[in-house]
C-alpha cells in the first residue's frame, strides 16, 4: 500500500495563526511534515494544537496563512474537499449506522458503490471484522476507538489527523493503542499528525514531534533529541523531569564552560547550551534524574575524577520497583530528583544521609536564565 | 489493614436490625403510585367505562338511558359521519405536514444557529401559551378575513385562483374554508412539533457534523445521512403531539371554517351538547380514539425509531 513518495503527503503551513476576538490561539506558525512520516503535537490544554490540526482539517479557517498538502493550496477548501481524514476525539461514530456503514461512510460520500470488500479489508486491519454489524454504543472504548481509525483509513487519505485519539481509554488500552496506531502507521505509510498532551504517548509513538506552549512550537526535533537536548525550561520540564540548577559562568576550558553554582564547580559542554555564555552571565544547568548517580557522603573519594559532583542531603526516598526516586536536598537546589537503578541498593542510602550526587559532564545542558524556571512542570502546567 | 485481616462482620446480628427497614421499603413504590394512580382512575379510566357503557345504550333524555349492548350505533355512526373522519385526518395530516416543514427549520436553527438568541427565540416559541387557545384562534378570524392583508395578497398574487382551483378556498375568501381550519391547527400546534424537534436536535453531537464533512459529505448530505436521521425520535414525537390532538380539534373548525369544514371534533360536539345523542357521541369518541390508536401504532412500528440511540 506504500506509496511512491512524491511529496504529495508533505504538510506544509506556513505562517498560519488563529485568532478568536483578542485571544491569539495560534501565533503565526511556520511547519513542514514529511510524507509518510509520524509527527505529534504535543503541549498542555489550550496551547495551540487542536487548533491547529483543525485548520489542517479545515474545520476551522486560519487568520493568516496558508496550508499545503503537497503543492496543493487547500487553505480555503472546505474540509469535504480535502484528502485529509480525522480521527476525534472521544471518537464522533455515526449512533446511528452500524460499524460497517461508519467505516464506509467516507466511500458511499464519493460515490464508490461496490464498499463491500474494503469495508471488511479494513475491519480486518483493525481486528474489528467480528462486529461489522454491531452499534457503536455496542463495542467497547478501545474498539470504538479502532472504528474511527478504521472509517478514517479506508479512505487513503494523504494525511491522518488524530486529536487526542487514546484520551477516553484507559492506561494498559493506551499503551497497547500506541503500539497498534504505530503498526497500523508503518502498514499503510500515510502521514500521521497525532496531537496529543501526553509526553510519553508523543514520544513512544512519533517519529518527530513538535512541543507547542501558548501557541507557538516551542521545539521540534525526534523524541531523544527533544528529551536530550531541550531548549527551553518548558520543553524540559514538560518531556519528562529535569534538575534545573541556577549558576554562573566562570570560564571557558575548551569546548566546555565552567560554571559556579553554589560553592562548587560545574562543566557543561559550550555545544549543549542553548543561552548566551558570556563570563558572568547566568544560565540554568539541567541534568536528567536518571543520569546522575548517588554516592555516600563516607565514600566520596571513590568518585572518579573529571565528574560534575554537588553534595547534599537525603530527603525522600520511594521505592518504585526498577528504580528508587530519591529527592535530594542540595544548597544549590532544594528538591533535586535522582533515579537510581536498583541494582545494588546501597543501604546507608536513607533519608537523612549525606550524599554525593555526581554524573558526566556530558550529560548537562545549559539554558538561558531568563526563562521562568518552573514552565511546564506539573503544578505550573496544571495552574 | 486491619480490616482485610478481621472476619467479616457476623450476619446475624445485622438482619432483625435490617428487616423493619426493608418492610417499609417495600412499599414505597407503592404509596408514590398512588396519587398519580387515583387520579388516572378518578379522571381517565371511570369516564372511559362511563363513556363506553353509554355508546352501547339505547333510549332518549326524557325515558332515561339503558345499556341495551346496542353495537349497532357505531356502524350507524360511522356510516353517517364518515366523511368528517376522513375530513379530520386529512385536515391534521395537513397541518402536521406544515408543522414539520416550518418547525423543523426553525428548531434547526434555534439548536445550532441561534447563539445568544437561542433563550430569546425559545421564549418566542412558547409566548402564545400565555393566551387563550381561543382568542388566538379567534385572533386567525382577523389575519384571514375577507378585507384582510392576506385575502389581498393572496388576491394580487392570483394565488387565489389556485387555491380555489385546488378546492383549499371558495370564491374571494380564505375564512370558512379548509385552507384558514388548516392555517389554524397549524399556528396552534407548531410549538408542539418544535419543541421535541429541537430537543432531539440538540442532543446531536456537533462533533457528529464535523465528523460527516471530514469524510467527504456536503452540508446537504451531511442534513440527509446524519442529522436528520438523528433527529427521527424528534420527528416523530413531534408529529405525534401535533396529529393527535389535531385530529380530534373542534374549536378551529368552528370558529375558522363553516359547515363544509366540519371535523369529527364538531360532530361528537354538536351530538354531545345540541342534539344530546349521547350513545352516538360516545361510539364516535371511541371510533376517533381506535382509529387514532391504530394510525399511530402503525407510524412508530415503521418509523422505526426503537432502533435510535
Amino acid at each position: 500500500m506504500k506509496t511512491t513518495p512524491d511529496n504529495s503527503g508533505d504538510v506544509r503551513l506556513s505562517g498560519i495563526s488563529k485568532t478568536y476576538g483578542s485571544f491569539t490561539a495560534v501565533h503565526p506558525l511556520d511547519l513542514t511534515v514529511p510524507e509518510g512520516s509520524f509527527f505529534a503535537l504535543l503541549g498542555a490544554s489550550g496551547c495551540g494544537k487542536t487548533t491547529t490540526l483543525r485548520m489542517i482539517a479545515g474545520l476551522e479557517e486560519p487568520t493568516t496563512g496558508t496550508v499545503r498538502l503537497g503543492d496543493q493550496d487547500v487553505t480555503h477548501l472546505p474540509p469535504y474537499k480535502r484528502p485529509v481524514n480525522t480521527v476525534f476525539q472521544s471518537y464522533a461514530l455515526f449512533p446511528h449506522l452500524d460499524i460497517f456503514e461508519n467505516v464506509a461512510f467516507g466511500l458511499r460520500r464519493r460515490g464508490i458503490k461496490s464498499v463491500k470488500k474494503q469495508v471488511e479489508e479494513m475491519l480486518e486491519l483493525v481486528q474489528l471484522g467480528e462486529q461489522a454489524r454491531k452499534k457503536p454504543h455496542q463495542l467497547s472504548g478501545g474498539q470504538q476507538q479502532r472504528v474511527a481509525v478504521a472509517r478514517a483509513l479506508i479512505n487513503h487519505p494523504k494525511v491522518l489527523l488524530l486529536d487526542e485519539p487514546l484520551g477516553a481509554l484507559d492506561l494498559k488500552l493506551r499503551r497497547q493503542m500506541q503500539l497498534e496506531l504505530k503498526r497500523i502507521q508503518t502498514e499503510v505509510g500515510i502521514t500521521f499528525v497525532h496531537v496529543t498532551h501526553d509526553q510519553e504517548e508523543a514520544m513512544t509513538m512519533a517519529d518527530t514531534v513538535a512541543v507547542m506552549n501558548g501557541g507557538r512550537v516551542e521545539q521540534l526535533g525526534s523524541p531523544a533529541d527533544l528529551y536530550e537536548n531541550p531548549q527551553s525550561t518548558f520543553v524540559a520540564n514538560f518531556l519528562g523531569t529535569s534538575n534545573l540548577i541556577e549558576a554562573e559562568v566562570d570560564t571557558k576550558n575548551g569546548d566546555d564552560l565552567v560554571l559556579k553554582a553554589g560553592g562548587g564547580k560545574l562543566v557543561l559542554p559550550e555545544a549543549r547550551c542553548s543561552a548566551p555564555t558570556t563570563a558572568g552571565g547566568k544560565v540554568l544547568v539541567g541534568i536528567r534524574p536518571e543520569k546522575i548517580s548517588l554516592t555516600h557522603a563516607d565514600d566520596a573519594g571513590e568518585i572518579p575524577a573529571g565528574r560534575n559532583r554537588l553534595t547534599g542531603k537525603i530527603a525522600d526516598a520511594s521505592f518504585i520497583g526498577v528504580s528508587t526516586q530519591y529527592v535530594i536536598d542540595s544548597p544549590v537546589c532544594d528538591e533535586l530528583a535522582v533515579y537510581v537503578q536498583n541494582v545494588e541498593r546501597d543501604g546507608r542510602l536513607v533519608p537523612g544521609a549525606d550524599v554525593v550526587l555526581h554524573w558526566n559532564p556530558a550529560h548537562t545542558f545549559g539554558l538561558d536564565a531568563a526563562q521562568d524556571i518552573d514552565a511546564g512542570t506539573e503544578e505550573e502546567v496544571a495552574a | 489493614m486491619s480490616t482485610l485481616t478481621e472476619a467479616p462482620p457476623p450476619l446475624a446480628p445485622a438482619t432483625p436490625e435490617k428487616k423493619p427497614a426493608r418492610r417499609r421499603g417495600r412499599f414505597t413504590p407503592y404509596w408514590l403510585l398512588l396519587p398519580g394512580m387515583l387520579w388516572l382512575i378518578v379522571f381517565f379510566a371511570l369516564p372511559m367505562i362511563y363513556q363506553a357503557s353509554t355508546s352501547v345504550q339505547q333510549g332518549s333524555l326524557e325515558e332515561g338511558y339503558k345499556v341495551t349492548w346496542h353495537f349497532a350505533t357505531y356502524w350507524d355512526a360511522l356510516a353517517a359521519y364518515w366523511p368528517q373522519f376522513l375530513r379530520s385526518v386529512s385536515y391534521a395530516a395537513a397541518a402536521t405536514v406544515l408543522c414539520l416543514l416550518l418547525g423543523y427549520p426553525l428548531a434547526y436553527l434555534i439548536a445550532f444557529r441561534a447563539g445568544r438568541w437561542k433563550n430569546l427565540i425559545m421564549i418566542l416559541v412558547i409566548a402564545p401559551f400565555f393566551t387563550s387557545f381561543l382568542i388566538r384562534t379567534l385572533a386567525w378570524k382577523t389575519i384571514l378575513a375577507d378585507n384582510g392583508v392576506v385575502v389581498h395578497t393572496l388576491n394580487s398574487l392570483h394565488l387565489l385562483d389556485l387555491t380555489n382551483w385546488l378546492g383549499w378556498t371558495a370564491g374571494d375568501r380564505v375564512l370558512a374554508t379548509p385552507l384558514a381550519v388548516v392555517c389554524g391547527l397549524t399556528y396552534n400546534f407548531l410549538p408542539f412539533m418544535i419543541l421535541p424537534l429541537y430537543t432531539s436536535l440538540e442532543r446531536i453531537d456537533g462533533r457528529l457534523h464535523e465528523a460527516a464533512g471530514d469524510l467527504y459529505a456536503r452540508p446537504w448530505t451531511t442534513f440527509r445521512k446524519v442529522t436528520f436521521p438523528l433527529s427521527m425520535p424528534g420527528v416523530v414525537s413531534g408529529t405525534l403531539l401535533t396529529f393527535i390532538p389535531a385530529a380530534g380539534d373542534y374549536v378551529n373548525a368552528e370558529l375558522l371554517g363553516s359547515t363544509d369544514t366540519r371535523m369529527i371534533g364538531n360532530v361528537i360536539q354538536t351530538q354531545f351538547l345540541r342534539i344530546l345523542d349521547y350513545p352516538t357521541a360516545a361510539a364516535l369518541s371511541f371510533i376517533l380514539m381506535a382509529a387514532i390508536l391504530a394510525m399511530v401504532t402503525l407510524y412508530i412500528r415503521r418509523s422505526g425509531t426503537e432502533d435510535l440511540v
